[in-house]
């Protein structure tokens, strides 16, 4: 999908810092994440609750809550720095060229708009459209993302719908401006399962009908295996490990995603009947360990893990994956 | 190989300092310049209301006919009233009056809430539910009604009883009526006053009687008294306080409300509200009799209210932004 | 929608019954005889005679049983008549017909003045919470909060003589468009404003974090519809059901406003009734009250699914 001429990725998150103001004063949450979006690609952004991956995201259009600042980095979309735009014209890529689902629609659609008039709303401030126009537009969309009798449920409130249809509501927000990208916040985990498949799978048909890139924000890596072209992990603020998805599932190279990895119940492996979990939770922000923020967590620290902090390196012999982990690392060039 | 103990180390040292609670709140209420402003103004009331008899030069009583009238001077700094009664005295002793009233008025509150939230809360059943039924009474009829309908079926007999002693006994006393005006103020304002206290009583005790901790101390053998002294009042303290201070303000307020409606402290005793009340029927001619006693009790009210707002984001850090 | 407010008359009939049942029994068996206090209050040369206010407690039906009196006051009402004043002899229907629209005019104003002023102003607080801004709307607040209105209007009046060519401070009834107005009206909301500033700043201050204010953010609104349709709209709701808070607020305001400006309305009515013992004044007053207080919950009730659709499910099914 990348013109070959055009080799810049869409978006290019380079050393994005984030603070939270605490009571003891502030504390790093997001410690220089290096993430990059091609035209027309999927990303995965994975990892637990807490580990900064909505916080990476808001950040970008900064709709970050009062007390979390960014601190440094940069965050280039389509050539221009998201961190240094001005007001208005950030307002023009909130909606625009960026659309945004999250995670649950009850609670993300505003509870005494008709869904019509909530839909409308970006069209009319960045597609420049009248109300009539945008009514039309707006029951297309509702088409496009498979709600039925849309001309009927434009009329309803939020709360008159089911979770699903909700959802579905919110991705047609999402997408109204035909986005370059669309930024999805977990917009499956306040969903039944199987309604978690069906959106996964409108996704999946929509980007390609509409050749937009998609930021998939998800702690649940079976669900987007076949969604997803490459996988950000993330860890206590920091990427570890990033890899095309075929290779992340045939090698996981950070210890930390290999535990996530072996924590996805497998129907075929009858006979391990216990999941494995990693013991331990991630470092509170401010108490963050002062070498690799896994290592307290990791069976196979050693003593340089605890010093220094690892930074993102290419694994040999394969294209496009990079791990943070020391260990992993001299084993690679052991092994070399 | 394993998790060293460098991080579990720092983990604990990261801790705060274990603060009381109590040091917490005072620092937090420190921080609060209008409540230390509040604070600072009560306390000074206090002193005036405790002491004022020997600041004054002149005794509030006293009529200089000679001398009515007279504008603010250094002489009179509040001026003369009508009878020649020096305004300052009389506004200093309207401070002693207004904490008679308010302290003895929360106390009694106070009590009689505290006692009965706390059984209602405890004992529950039909109890529990006459009590509440009594608050939702009590705080759902107009309070000034109530209080003109307590002073005026209650002042009656008891003006009658006290005429028919100093009849008995000559003795001047049962003719002070001012005792008389202070009985039916305290307790028709203490009737009016105590559900609040009964009902944040109950919801505590209500709260804390589930917790598992207080179950364990039960099955222990210890008795309702000793539960309710070592579980129930330390935690029901704090909002008790935020509540008691606002009851100061608010009993101060209702005092001078009813005495500026004529059925509180009446006259010659100074109050501030009767005093305001005596001084809009001449105030285009001599503003100062209304400005004094109206600017003392507003920087009054205002104190409390400061105070009180300071000691509920003190103590209940959690409910407060 | 009909039948359900004709449902809470209906409800609201009994429930003033027993109120005004509870007076006529304090009036009764509590107060002092009014008729003997008008003697006690009459000048030196009227005689206290025990036989004269007999006579006259009887033709005035003060000697019939309890419930006769009370029975023959609630007939009596049914026809329009509210009976006469015990202390001026007037018709209660007179006096009270030309007290209300003195105070309804002032309370209607207060109640404009406040939602203008005291909702923007808990907004921006809460725009800005936390900082300058915040503090001292929150400070003046709680300022205009603990200040009784006979503190506040008659410093006002003091202040304004000082102002004022040639002392001549506004005093009286005019009306709503005379200038007069303004000094009763300003007091008179100081105290609902600060209620509704409180109020409002809490409610925005709730609603700012919800999730969906972050979408409409996220979706490139401007701020300014941002905070009118995304945040006033939630926040109305309940600020509105505040109304009958706002309510006993002004009319507790109002006696003592009515009585430091010198007002001819309900509220020195009813300090002067309640003093005086007048209890036909007293009733009437408080069956108007009743209805008032139940009018607001009412108006409450019936705005509420406007403001709020999801509360139109609950409301069809009742």
């Amino acid at each position: 999908m990348t013109a070959p001429a055009d080799n810049k990725p869409l978006l290019d998150v380079r050393g994005l810092t984030i603070e939270i103001d605490t009571r003891r004063g502030p504390a790093i949450i997001i410690d220089g994440i290096d993430l990059t979006v091609g035209k027309g690609e999927t990303v995965g952004v994975v990892g637990e609750s807490g580990c900064g991956k909505s916080l990476t995201m808001l950040s970008l259009v900064r709709l970050l809550p009062n007390k979390i600042k960014v601190k440094g980095g940069s965050a280039e979309f389509a050539g221009r720095d998201l961190l240094k735009m001005s007001k208005s014209e950030l307002r023009q890529v909130r909606g625009g060229k960026i659309g945004f689902v999250f995670q649950d629609p009850m609670t993300s659609l505003n509870p005494v708009m008709r869904i019509g008039d909530q839909l409308c709303e970006p069209l009319i401030y960045h597609s420049g459209l009248n109300k009539a126009d945008a009514r039309i537009r707006a029951i297309e969309l509702l088409r496009l993302v498979g709600i039925p009798g849309p001309e009927q449920r434009i009329e309803a409130y939020p709360h008159e719908l089911s979770g699903g249809m909700r959802q579905r509501v919110m991705i047609a927000i999402g997408l109204a401006c035909d986005p370059e990208l669309l930024i999805a916040d977990e917009p499956t985990t306040a969903l039944d399962v199987t309604i978690q498949a069906q959106i996964v799978d409108l996704v999946k048909d929509l980007r390609k009908k509409l050749n937009m890139s998609v930021v998939w924000i998800t702690h649940d890596l079976a669900l987007i295996a076949g969604l997803v072209d490459r996988v950000a992990v993330l860890y206590a603020g920091t990427v570890v490990e990033d890899a095309p998805v075929g290779e992340l599932f045939a090698r996981p190279t950070h210890p930390y995603t290999r535990g996530l990895l072996a924590s996805i119940p497998k129907l075929s492996d009858e006979r391990a009947s216990r999941l494995s979990s990693i013991g331990g939770t991630p470092p509170e922000p401010g108490r963050r360990p002062k070498g690799c923020p896994f290592a307290p967590r990791c069976a196979l620290a050693e003593g340089v893990c605890h010093e220094r902090v690892p930074v993102l390196e290419p694994v040999a012999g394969s294209g496009g994956h990079r791990v943070a982990c020391f260990v992993a690392q001299r084993q690679m060039k052991e092994a070399a | 190989m394993t998790i060293t103990p460098v991080n579990l180390s720092s983990t604990v040292a990261d801790d705060e300092p274990p603060v009381s609670l109590w040091r917490d709140a005072w620092h937090r209420l420190l921080r609060n310049k209008l409540a230390v402003a509040g604070l600072a103004v009560v306390v000074l009331l206090a002193f005036v209301a405790v002491f004022g008899p020997w600041l004054t030069p002149y005794d509030f009583l006293t009529q200089d006919l000679n001398a009515r009238n007279q504008a603010p001077s250094l002489a009179h700094l509040f001026g003369t009233d009508d009878l020649g009664r020096d305004v300052f005295s009389r506004v200093v002793y309207g401070t002693r009056t207004a904490f008679v009233v308010a302290i003895v008025v929360t106390t009694i509150a106070v009590v009689i809430g505290v006692t009965l939230g706390a059984m209602a809360g405890f004992f529950g059943g039909l109890f529990d539910r006459t009590v509440m039924w009594f608050t939702d009474m009590t705080m759902s009829v107009p309070n000034l009604l109530l209080v003109v309908v307590i002073n005026a079926s209650l002042k009656a007999p008891i003006t009658a009883w006290m005429e028919a002693r100093y009849q008995a006994t000559l003795n001047p006393f049962y003719r002070e009526t001012i005792w008389v005006d202070f009985l039916l103020v305290f307790g028709s304002m203490a009737l009016i006053s105590w559900p609040p206290y009964a009902r944040l009583v109950r919801a505590q005790v209500l709260s804390i009687r589930g917790r598992p901790y207080v179950t364990a101390a039960r099955a222990l053998g210890l008795t309702n008294r000793l539960i309710l002294m070592r579980y129930i009042v330390p935690n029901a303290i704090g909002p008790l306080i935020v509540s008691v201070s606002a009851g100061l303000g608010t009993a101060m307020v209702l005092e001078s409300a009813f005495s500026f409606l004529g059925v509180g402290v009446n006259p010659p005793t100074p109050s501030w509200g009767n005093m305001i009340s005596d001084g809009l029927r001449v105030w285009q001619h001599y503003p100062h009799l209304l400005a004094a006693p109206a600017a003392v009790l507003g920087l009054a009210t205002v104190a409390f209210s400061f105070l009180g707002d300071g000691l509920n984001d003190a103590l209940n850090p959690r409910g407060s932004k | 929608m009909l039948r359900y407010i004709a449902t809470r008359l209906l409800l609201w009939i009994p429930s003033v019954l027993l109120v005004m049942l509870a007076v006529y029994a304090m009036a009764y068996y509590g107060a002092g005889d009014p008729i003997k206090l008008i003697f006690l209050r009459a000048p030196g040369d009227v005689a206290y005679n025990p036989e004269k206010i007999e006579a006259i407690r009887d033709a005035a039906g003060l000697n019939r049983p309890f419930l006769v009196q009370f029975g023959s006051y609630i007939l009596n009402l049914l026809q329009g008549n509210f009976g006469n004043s015990l202390t001026s002899g007037r018709s209660v229907w007179a006096m009270v017909s030309a007290a209300a629209p003195v105070s309804f005019k002032l309370g209607l104003c207060a109640v404009v003045l406040t939602a203008i002023v005291a909702v923007p102003l808990g907004m921006i607080a809460a725009m800005n919470q936390n900082t300058k801004i915040d503090y001292t709307i929150l400070g003046s607040a709680l300022f205009l909060w603990a200040i009784p209105a006979y503190v506040a209007g008659p410093l006002l009046m003091v202040a304004l003589i000082f102002v004022l060519p040639g002392g001549k401070v506004p005093y009286g009834w005019g009306g709503i468009f005379d200038l007069r107005i303004l000094l009763p009206l300003l007091v008179l909301s100081f105290q609902p404003i600060a209620l509704i500033v409180r109020q409002t700043r809490a409610a925005v201050i709730e609603v700012l974090s919800e999730d969906f204010v972050r979408t409409a953010r996220a979706k490139g609104v401007p701020e300014m519809v941002v905070a009118f349709r995304h945040i006033l709209r939630p926040v109305l709701t309940p600020v509105v059901t505040q109304l009958g808070l706002i309510m006993i607020t002004i009319v507790n305001g109002a006696i003592f406003v009515e009585l430091v400006f010198g007002l001819p309305g309900l509220g020195r009515l009813t300090v002067s009734a309640l003093t005086n013992s007048d209890y036909p004044v007293i009733l009437a007053i408080t069956l108007i009250g009743s209805f008032l207080v139940m009018l607001s919950n009412l108006l409450v009730d019936v705005l509420y699914p406007l403001l709020d659709p999801r509360a139109n499910d609950t409301m069809r099914s009742r």
